[in-house]
């Protein structure tokens, strides 16, 4: 028995030194910075990774490459279009193959920084950097969401921000409002709930709505500089009481304006339709959703739609200001063989007419491009939230992209059990200290 | 036939091989050389690389790698959410082996029983049409169906006066994990039985005959004729069942993705959480090599008590 062991303790060794060298040779390379007079070569492949791959989104991409290659007959395009669920497990799985493609989709925060730290992304300053020609063309603050230590790695695309969508038809019957306060809300939903009506379609199938409304209520009750330090595992301990507070606030909404333990067996899709269907009066949606929630051929009609934040909970201790959301956008691969046409190519993705483009129904995403949101083409909804965005004054990141992943797994997991009734806020809060301690 | 079997009474002696024959034996390899080639390199290279990766420690993004010995195994013994993965893999073996195999072989036994053959193929194939659809399909056509506001479950529950056990059926931690293995029971009941009526049709109808004539009925015949006779098809299923019970993963993925709260984690699923979401590839690959372990011993053992029970004819 004795032998046994030894032999399988040295065998393990000699297999995890093979391991060093078989997967130590995926080292990723040196940092790589764009150059500004680099000469573009038309000619070859380009792979795009986005994240339209919803149907009524593909036809974005699919329509720019056509037009690029007509521009320019040399280049072949090959789009990878994902959705913002598959785009997460894809993206890693290129990574650890070494196969991302030329550009990228990518968030801000943690995750960006992710591409960032393993010199996965080339460094834009040179070309999108404030003072450059492109920099200058889009909007400030959606460049700077993607700045890493003082270096700009990120080409945004879109706004995106949170909002309660609400079928104005349906509050006008029952004669209310938009709701002023966090108070007025839940009253709001008991009304609702009296007629018949769901208040709220919520599908947590998928465990990151629970996270958006969290997110948007943690922004809400604790500071900023606190959040921000507590998204960095080096000084993370998520000890504020205004966690707990807005937690709270959160089963609050689950029981009095959904249909409770019921929301982690509905999918987001399906509770977008609800309430697309007008059988729900609110949901809790991006900007980039309001476009998709109402349309002419649907029960709730644009005319109909409306918008609000999510009330601000009275005695907050964070910024009443904040919104949740954040710009997002592409990355360049280090590792392209064909740096400056990738370049090229997110010049056309983001100039003024394909901005226009993006911004307009049937697609409906504010574009980062200055001038690239007409309010001529672009719904009215759509105009309002924009500029309810630029008026914020701090935007929250998203909490499952603001995280480390493990971290970030733990807020998934317990908010769905806070949602469903089998955790408290504060056992949520022990898990989240719990993850994050063993994520330094 | 062994060599150097008797012939005609007399042993013949066996004669030494050639250097020639030998060396015609081992050329001989070449023509498997392509196949062999490929096997190795894309099945049996990525399960030792698997091992190798499960003894690491892996940043994705900057390819750093850490030797960490056997410490993901450690973790992964302590790791509450991979024990439940484990155990709801178990609970999906037991209950599929219910279902896909005592279950599909007594129907399979009713049907071959039934005297018109036309009946006897309606049934095996109103049985067999769920396992002629995907299982992604499938997984989004029973969220449907399980769904709390539009759900047809729960709508005939209250239809029936059983509104008492109306609930989000994949959406509650305490149902979810049975609404799934429901689901992949529906789905691969009818291949299991139709694998058994094949096996029932290859027994001699003498047999039957035979034992009818000595007053043997239906019961007794399906357990002294078609019970012992199917044995080897029954060990074959058993197999397959429990092998397919620890490599479930679409069926959960697209009904629940491992929630609410983790509660219907399997090891596939909590692998690709840890691997793909988590970017922790090293202990992934040690759910891996778990599942890998599992599903080899089931295998072997089956094999090993179904060459010791075989029955032949």
């Amino acid at each position: 028995m004795k032998r046994s062991l030894q032999v399988v303790a040295v065998t393990v060794a000699a297999v995890s030194s093979l391991g060093l060298s078989t997967t130590g040779s995926f080292a990723a390379s040196a940092a790589v910075a764009a150059d500004p007079n680099a000469k573009v070569e038309y000619s070859g492949t380009l792979s795009i990774l986005t994240k339209f791959g919803l149907q009524q989104l593909s036809p974005y991409f699919v329509n720019l490459a056509q037009d690029y290659e007509k521009l320019h007959p040399g280049v072949k395009v090959e789009l990878i279009q994902e959705s913002d669920d598959s785009v997460k497990g894809k993206t890693k799985t290129l990574v650890a193959s070494n196969s991302l493609p030329d550009v990228y989709f990518s968030w801000t925060g943690s995750w960006g920084g992710n591409f960032v730290r393993g010199n996965r992304a080339v460094d834009l300053s040179p070309v999108i950097g404030p003072d450059t020609e492109w920099g200058k063309t889009l909007s400030p603050a959606a460049v700077k969401a993607f700045e890493y230590n003082g270096k700009f790695y990120g080409i945004p695309l879109y706004q995106d921000a949170k909002f309660m969508g609400y079928n104005k038809q349906i509050f006008a019957k029952l004669g209310l409002k938009a709701p002023a306060n966090f108070e007025e809300l839940l009253t709001s939903c008991d009304a609702i709930r009296k007629s018949g009506a769901t208040p709220i379609s919520f599908g947590n199938k998928e465990a990151w709505p629970a996270i958006h409304f969290a997110g948007q209520l943690l922004a809400y009750n604790v500071p900023q500089a606190t959040l921000e330090r507590d998204f960095d595992p080096a000084t993370a301990d998520y000890s504020d009481p205004g966690y707990v507070a807005a937690l709270k606030q959160f089963s609050q909404i689950v029981e009095r304006c959904t249909d409770g333990a019921g929301v982690n067996g509905t999918s987001y899709a399906s509770a977008l339709q609800a309430f697309t269907n007008a059988q729900s009066a609110m949901y809790y949606q991006e900007i980039i959703e309001f476009d998709q929630a109402a349309t002419p051929d649907s029960a709730l009609k644009p005319a109909d739609f409306g918008f609000f934040r999510l009330p601000v909970p009275d005695g907050a201790k964070g910024d009443a200001k904040s919104i949740e959301g954040a710009p997002e956008g592409y990355m360049i691969n280090a590792a392209s063989k064909n740096i400056p046409l990738a370049i090229d190519f997110m010049k056309f993705v983001t100039s003024k007419g394909n901005a226009q483009v993006l911004s307009a129904p049937p697609y409906g995403q504010p574009s980062a491009t200055i001038g690239g949101a007409s309010e001529k083409n672009m719904s009215a909804a759509v105009v309002d939230g924009l500029k309810d965005i630029n008026a914020a004054s701090y935007l929250m990141p998203w909490l499952d992209t603001a995280n480390p992943p493990r971290v970030a797994a733990v807020w998934l997991s317990s908010l769905q059990a806070l949602a469903g009734g089998s955790m408290t806020p504060e056992q949520v809060m022990d898990e989240v200290r719990k993850a994050a301690s063993a994520a330094k | 036939m062994e060599s150097g079997a008797v012939l005609h009474g007399v042993a013949r002696p066996r004669r030494p091989k050639s250097l020639r024959a030998r060396f015609g034996n081992l050329l001989s390899f070449r023509w498997a050389a392509i196949a062999l080639i490929l096997i190795g390199w894309f099945v049996y290279y990525p399960i030792v690389d698997n091992f190798i990766v499960s003894t690491t420690d892996q940043d994705i993004y900057t390819g750093e790698v850490t030797n960490v010995g056997l410490a993901n195994y450690d973790r992964l013994l302590h790791d509450p959410v991979a024990l439940l993965a484990l155990w709801n893999n178990c609970l999906y073996a037991v209950i599929s082996v219910v279902f896909q195999v005592f279950g599909a072989f007594l129907l399979a036994a009713i049907i071959e029983d039934l005297r018109s053959e036309r009946w006897r193929r309606l049934w095996r194939a109103v049985y067999f049409v769920p396992s002629a659809i995907s299982i992604t399909v499938t997984g989004l056509l029973f969220y449907f169906i399980y769904q709390p506001q539009i759900g047809l479950l729960d709508a005939a529950l209250s239809r029936v006066g059983l509104s008492q056990f109306v609930m989000p059926w994949l959406g509650n931690e305490h149902s979810a994990i049975y609404a799934i293995i429901a689901m992949s029971q529906w789905q691969g009941f009818g291949y299991s039985t139709l694998l058994f009526a094949i096996a029932i049709q290859k027994i001699p109808r003498d047999l039957y005959d035979a034992a009818t004539m000595d007053g043997a009925g239906p019961l007794r015949r399906l357990w002294s004729i078609t019970f012992p006779l199917t044995r080897e098809m029954a060990g074959l299923m058993i197999i397959v069942t429990i092998t397919g019970a620890f490599q479930v993963f679409n069926e959960v993925m697209v009904m629940t993705a491992g929630g609410p709260n983790n509660s219907s984690q399997v090891l596939g699923t909590w692998l690709y959480q840890k691997a793909f979401i988590e970017d922790n590839f090293g202990y992934g690959a040690a759910i891996a090599a778990v599942i890998f372990v599992l599903t080899m011993l089931t295998g072997a053992a089956q094999l090993w008590y179904t060459k010791r029970r075989r029955v032949q004819l």
